[in-house]
């Protein structure tokens, strides 16, 4: 599988599209606080999380996830995470051992025909701890290689204590030719998205998903 | 060349409206906004904090927010009027206990100097089911005819046979695009 890792910049149509303002992770991965204008200028997938798991002061966690064709109606996919139980047992316990990360990384495997949908309805549903959150606000990329294929910039506003929220974005699918859809469907895991999240303009989480499209072939 | 009309100009570039749907606990408020967008409405549980849908429509971007209405929660919606350029109220219309209730929260929105410049459209939701107010008989129980600080209108609908849904978030939407955008 060629990641893109490591390839000189300057070729891509993306960089050449935003080359007047653009930064590096690297550059990122220096500062103290990252801001919502710092990932706009972003170009690629990161490498890296630019913030830790504890940047998350606000107990937000992301509790369900659900993508629908809109034209039919049809539920394509829908994932939850299960309430915490009554008992005690915490599954942190179990969990404490495996990768930090495991919690903000997500693989999906879709079928083909999922590229040739129209319009699609992605929600996520969330909670939020026991503080009230300002301007909480979502920038997320997705990439095939290095072909920018959407992005989304939304702010929530506030969010009340305590509370459980839900957003759907309704949108079109990118327009894809043949051929890219065949090299999307030939090579797994090179799409990839970035999602971060911003409380008052500093990030607070980075979650990072990557997709592939020859389920059933 | 104002402020505001730098604004109003940024705004049409993208023709982003943004609309706020409040109303007491139970009136219906997220059962409207998945049925209008064509979701399954069997399992709605109570809101206990923000629904948000974006969509386009007519090509105009829409953000429409669906708050939860329980007492509880009533005094964060102030958090969302901001930049609202539509309120959406939703009346239970099988609710006559808290008709008066249902008012008083509306009056008091109204009064509020950063909804100034809001659309009011007003749902009387849950008309399939028999004994439904009529539409009619909410605007007089609500006074709505003293209503001179915004554009409004009322309109019975329900939201599980989406009856009338459609028209009122055009109208709704069609009253905002002439006051705010130049129509091309």
């Amino acid at each position: 599988m060629s990641a893109s890792t490591g390839k000189k910049k300057g070729g891509g149509f993306l960089s050449r599209q935003a080359k007047s303002k653009t930064v590096t992770e690297e550059e990122l991965l220096k500062k103290d606080i990252i801001t919502p204008d710092d990932v706009l200028m972003l170009s690629k997938i990161t490498e890296n999380y630019l913030c830790p798991t504890e940047a998350n002061i606000y107990g937000i966690d992301f509790t369900r996830f659900k993508l629908r064709d809109i034209d039919s109606g049809t539920v394509l996919f829908e994932v939850a995470k299960p309430p915490p139980s009554d008992n005690g047992d915490d599954d942190n316990y179990d969990t404490e051992d495996l990768d930090p990360n495991a919690g903000r990384f997500v693989r999906y495997q879709f079928t083909p025909q999922f590229l040739k949908l129209k319009t699609v309805g992605a929600t996520v549903e969330f909670v939020v701890g026991d503080k009230p959150i300002n301007k909480f606000r979502m920038i997320e990329k997705h990439y095939f290689r290095e072909k920018l294929l959407k992005s989304f910039d939304f702010e929530f506003g506030f969010c009340i204590p305590n509370s459980k929220n839900t957003v759907e974005h309704i949108y079109e699918f990118p327009n894809l030719t043949p051929a890219e859809i065949q090299e999307m469907v030939d090579s797994p895991y090179d799409t990839r998205s970035d999602s971060f999240y911003f409380v008052e303009d500093k990030l607070i989480m980075h979650n990072k998903a990557d997709y592939a499209y020859n389920g059933g072939c | 060349m104002g402020l505001l009309t730098i604004l109003k100009k940024m705004k049409q570039k993208e023709k982003e409206v943004r609309l706020l749907m409040l109303g007491l606990d139970n009136a219906g408020k997220t059962t409207i906004l998945k049925k209008f967008n064509g979701e399954d409405i069997d399992t709605i549980s109570p809101t206990l904090g923000f629904n948000i849908k974006t969509l386009e429509h007519r090509s105009f971007k829409l953000n429409i927010w669906d708050v939860g209405g329980q007492k509880s929660l009533r005094s964060y919606w102030r958090n969302y009027f901001e930049s609202t350029d539509g309120l959406i109220w939703v009346v239970d219309s099988l609710d006559r206990l808290r008709l008066q209730d249902c008012k008083q929260e509306l009056q008091s929105l109204l009064q509020e100097e950063r909804l100034a410049g809001a659309t009011l459209l007003v749902f009387a939701n849950k008309q399939d089911i028999p004994g439904a107010l009529t539409s009619e008989a909410i605007k007089e129980a609500m006074e709505l005819e003293n209503i001179q600080t915004h554009h409004w209108l009322i309109i019975g609908c329900s939201a599980v046979t989406g009856q009338n849904l459609l028209e009122g978030i055009d109208w709704i939407i069609d009253d905002i695009a002439s006051r705010i955008f130049t129509m091309d």
